[in-house]
């Protein structure tokens, strides 16, 4: 009950005309990102960062967090009317979403997608209202051994279900941590990895990471195919709104498994992406009218909705409670928090009670205000699309290099943006997974430090990762998860299954993860 | 046209070369246990390490032809290829021309050059956007928000 009333403190803060005003213009922005092709949550989200050094932390958050939500909804808006995925996380929408629309029928896709995805964000928050701050108190007794497991734990989780193949996954996760050690060694002091180049002393920011991986790289990749934006008409019929949300308790199976798969991808952190498309394959999978799937199936409309967003709401969850972020987003949100001068993790719930309550209240409200908002600029947007992507192509480079600059005045910066644009082309080319490598360049320099804290506690022994029940545990099934690939491979040659006849599903989350 | 195993074998070089970088840089910092605690190369030098490994593993899967995921030989196709280069040459030359002639200047030129050369729009429309852009710029960063973007050596010498 505590819970409660805490969240109804957090309602105090969250609904006042200046932060409700933040969260239109974040979802507004969100809903933009979200709907242009190479802008993504992760890209805009880093962009606003700079703009909200002078706020108050839990404005700050409540701005960037609306438009984490606008960018969700944004992405499927433009899956489902133009078969393009604004986001990679809205791919498994455009499955059904656009045959539906097509079929003449768009304003029932566009209300299912958005119904559910509104349900999923519910079920997400409410699992953080009630669970985040019990997973903080836990992480109050934690030491630094308890850390670098929890970390570790993180780290396996992707390799082990991230999706991609485990060792690329493995690489990227190198390549960030590697990164993440660029400059001055905060334990030391001394200077690492400069390889002679006196203005990386300063490190490598995220924000430039994200501007190139997500933005330059996603570009390319877009640019590649060229766009034709076959728009169904994208004029909204109000009463079929409510009658396609009045049908969705019909179908509450796929619903909550939906949000079970997404919460469970958002915590362990796998992410919306794959979320979307895990929940997609269980569906048809399970659904009776699985072999329709494809078509414009409501079901196939719902689940990756669902999981999509349960996935986004509570990736928040672990990085609240724990400093560890569930997604490429949160972890760029993560890294505001350590600008704004906040520490993620369980010390949050003790010292910064309006902060996080603000943040978990505004969530419920900015969902609803993102429903109503993307219902109400549908017909907007969309007009965007039909703006060529030539026009558009270059706008994103600069935003980008401007972006990448602004970080911290540097031409270096822009130099490396561009160099991370050609990193995350070749990466998602070949299906290397960019999300672990963001979030180890965010957390890489946590994790060491948890590393070498706990090393000193022991005196340089490893046999402190093994010293209590928890911190084993934690190792333990870090191992298992790292091994996990490596077991089913093993146990796919012992059995000489021939692989599955040409699964689509599984191809396309290749391609996307 | 490039294929999917020149990519992966290129990409795996190329992680593997950093990983390389890492590995040797790290060891002037000093790696293993000191007296202060863990010497501060350690952790780069491991992470190093797997990434070398890790690239090793990737060469010999993009280069043994029975073991690829690709189930695409073609990775990028000519067209491909040219819009591709139709995107990032102009962009390169734009970051590259950024410090001399200012970011102003340097991102209507771009936005002129790439929408009035390849015919998209017409000139009178391109330098129309071309304009748009660089004062959307200035008066969105150097008036709103007070963030100074690089106006270049050729203002400079100008005196602003």
């Amino acid at each position: 009950m505590e819970n409660l009333q805490e969240l109804l403190h957090g309602f105090n803060i969250a609904i006042t005309m200046p932060h409700l005003a933040l969260m239109v213009i974040g979802v507004l922005l969100g809903i933009l990102v979200g709907v242009l092709p190479g802008l993504g949550a992760p890209n805009g989200v880093s962009l606003l960062l700079p703009l909200t050094f002078g706020m108050q932390p839990v404005s700050a958050i409540i701005l960037l967090s609306s438009m984490y939500w606008g960018a969700l909804f944004g992405g499927s808006v433009t899956s489902i009317l133009f078969n393009i995925p604004g986001e990679p996380s809205s791919v498994a929408t455009t499955f059904d979403g656009y045959p539906m629309a097509r079929d003449g029928r768009p304003t029932t896709a566009l209300a299912t997608a958005f119904g559910s995805a509104a349900f999923g964000a519910l079920v997400g928050v409410i699992l953080i209202t009630f669970l985040a701050s019990w997973v903080a108190e836990v992480a109050l007794a934690f030491g630094p051994p308890e850390y670098f497991a929890v970390y570790f734990l993180a780290f396996a989780s992707f390799v082990g279900m991230g999706g991609a193949a485990p060792i690329k996954t493995v690489v990227a996760l190198g390549i960030g941590f590697a990164i993440a050690a660029i400059g001055i060694d905060t334990v030391s002091g001394s200077v690492r990895l400069t390889m002679g180049v006196d203005e990386l002393v300063k490190g490598v920011n995220f924000v430039v990471a994200v501007m190139g991986l997500f933005g330059i790289g996603e570009l390319l990749v877009a640019v590649e195919e060229e766009f034709h934006a076959r728009a169904v008409s994208s004029k909204i019929d109000w009463r079929e709104v409510f009658r396609a949300v009045g049908r969705l308790p019909r179908h509450s199976v796929a619903l909550l498994r939906s949000a079970a798969i997404g919460c469970w991808m958002g915590i362990t952190p796998g992410g919306p992406t794959a979320a979307s498309f895990m929940s997609y394959g269980i569906a048809r999978r399970f659904s009776r009218r699985g072999r329709y799937f494809g078509t414009g199936e409501v079901e196939g409309i719902i689940s990756p909705e669902t999981a999509d967003h349960a996935a986004g709401t509570s990736a928040l969850l672990p990085m609240l409670s724990l400093g560890i972020p569930g997604s490429a987003t949160a972890a760029v949100m993560m890294g505001g928090l350590m600008i704004w001068g906040l520490n993620p993790g369980p010390m949050l719930f003790v010292d910064q009670k309006d902060f996080v309550w603000g943040l978990i209240a505004s969530m419920y409200v900015g969902n609803i205000v993102a429903v109503v908002l993307v219902l109400l600029t549908v017909p907007v947007f969309a007009a965007l699309m039909r703006i060529p992507f030539v026009v558009i192509a270059p706008l994103i480079v600069i935003i980008c290099v401007v972006g990448a600059y602004s970080v911290s005045n540097s031409y270096l910066d822009v130099v490396m943006m561009m160099g991370f644009g050609i990193v995350g082309y070749l990466f998602k080319k070949l299906f290397y997974p960019l999300a672990p490598l963001v979030l180890a360049i965010v957390i890489g320099d946590k994790a060491e430090d948890a590393f070498r804290q706990s090393m000193l506690m022991s005196k340089g022994s490893l046999g402190i990762f093994f010293a209590n029940r928890l911190v084993t545990c934690l190792v333990v099934a870090g191992i298992v998860l790292l091994l996990l690939p490596l077991a089913l491979q093993l146990g796919r040659m012992l059995l000489r299954k021939p692989a599955l006849p040409g699964d689509p599903t599984t191809s396309q989350e290749k391609v996307i993860i | 046209m490039i294929s999917r195993r020149a990519l992966e074998l290129a990409t795996a070089v190329l992680t593997g070369s950093f990983g390389v970088a890492v590995v040797v840089s790290s060891l002037d910092n000093g790696i293993g246990w000191s007296s202060a605690g863990v010497e501060s190369g350690t952790f780069p030098f491991l992470t190093g390490v797997i990434v070398v490994l890790g690239s090793l593993y990737n060469l010999a899967r993009g280069a043994l032809p029975g073991l690829t995921l690709a189930s695409v030989p073609i990775a990028i196709t000519p067209t491909e290829l040219r819009r591709l280069a139709g995107l990032f040459v102009p962009a390169a030359i734009f970051v590259a021309a950024m410090p001399l002639i200012g970011i102003y200047l340097a991102s209507a030129v771009y936005i002129f050059v790439v929408l009035a050369i390849p015919k998209h729009q017409s000139p009178m429309r391109s330098s129309m956007m071309a304009a748009a852009t660089a004062l959307g710029l200035y008066v969105v960063f150097e008036r709103m928000f007070q963030v100074s973007l690089p106006h270049g050596a050729l203002a400079a010498a100008f005196g602003f």
